[in-house]
């Protein structure tokens, strides 16, 4: 018998719904299975009941808990530490996206994207294989 | 003494870019966003032709300081609201319509931003149903106008006035 893969996980988390709907389409598309969340507390609340992603994709400005807090917090945690973070945001300045690489995010996503952009970056980051949409 | 002015606005090309780049980023290129001038016997501002309109606006501070608004009518705004959910015929609420306008400013103000002096913060958007108010102490620096399936959107940049 030929054990199936591991599906992969991945939390969404940005304010807007219609964003939300935008990238879930994208990862579900390469298998992952999601969660989402909008806002940094939310996420880290789905996290301690068990939802233990792979991938979080994560907005910036955002209520109660931004993207950069939420990094800081997954980050001080160890037995967190293989989840892979990404920036989906349209916060742009290279300041910003110095702080968020510096603070632990893995990569970084300006909005307005393409789903190939966000899949090549998930290609570099080794979370699918090449050529997963050709 | 040092005097320092703020640039007063992008170029109204650059908005054009941007606007173009995020439109066809989540809404596709089958129907364009075709730009609408103004006609000169209109001597300046063309009319927004819509009677039902969403608007929202975000606002920058720091290095710049303006705000940057979409207006869109209902038409435009619930069309953009099922394409980005891939809504077919599901009824939408107001708060679906609202989420989606309002991520439609937060990304073209974001990038508005990013052609501006910093550093300088975005603010989360706020969404209205009905025409965008501006306060007296803002001046409209760059106005883009366009037609989207024959419906009116416009983006406009406001700064303090100089």
């Amino acid at each position: 018998m030929t054990e199936s893969p591991m599906t992969q996980r991945a939390m969404i988390i940005d304010d807007s719904k219609a964003m939300r709907s935008i990238l879930r389409r994208i990862v579900s598309g390469l298998s992952f299975e999601t969660a989402e969340a909008a806002h940094g507390q939310e996420a880290l609340d789905q996290m301690e009941a068990g939802f233990m992603p792979d991938l979080c994709l994560i907005d910036w400005n955002m209520p109660v808990m931004d993207g950069y807090t939420f990094i800081t917090e997954v980050r001080k945690r160890p037995e967190w530490r293989n989840i892979t973070l990404m920036m989906v945001t349209t916060e742009s300045e290279q300041g910003q996206i110095v702080k968020a690489l510096a603070a632990g995010a893995h990569e970084y996503v300006i909005k307005p994207f393409t789903p190939d952009a966000i899949v090549e970056k998930l290609e570099l980051l080794g979370l699918v294989s090449k050529g997963v949409l050709a | 003494m040092t005097v320092t002015t703020q640039p007063s606005g992008p170029e109204l090309a650059d908005v054009h870019a941007i606007v173009e780049q995020v439109w066809s980023s989540f809404l596709g290129d089958e129907e364009p966003l075709l730009p609408r001038y103004a006609d000169a016997a209109e001597e300046g501002t063309p009319a927004f032709p819509a009677e039902h309109v969403w608007s929202a606006a975000v606002s920058v501070h720091g290095g710049w300081t303006g705000t940057v608004t979409v207006e869109l009518s209902s038409s435009v705004a619930q069309s953009l609201t099922r394409l980005m959910l891939a809504m077919e015929d599901e009824p939408l609420d107001d708060a679906e319509v609202a989420d989606a306008v309002g991520e439609l400013v937060n990304m073209i103000g974001g990038n508005i931003k990013s052609l501006m002096p910093g550093p300088s913060a975005l603010t989360l958007p706020v969404v209205a149903a009905g025409r965008a108010a501006h306060s007296s102490e803002l001046a409209e620096v760059a106005r883009f106008d366009a037609m989207w399936n024959g419906e009116p959107v416009r983006i406009s940049v406001h700064a303090p006035q100089s």
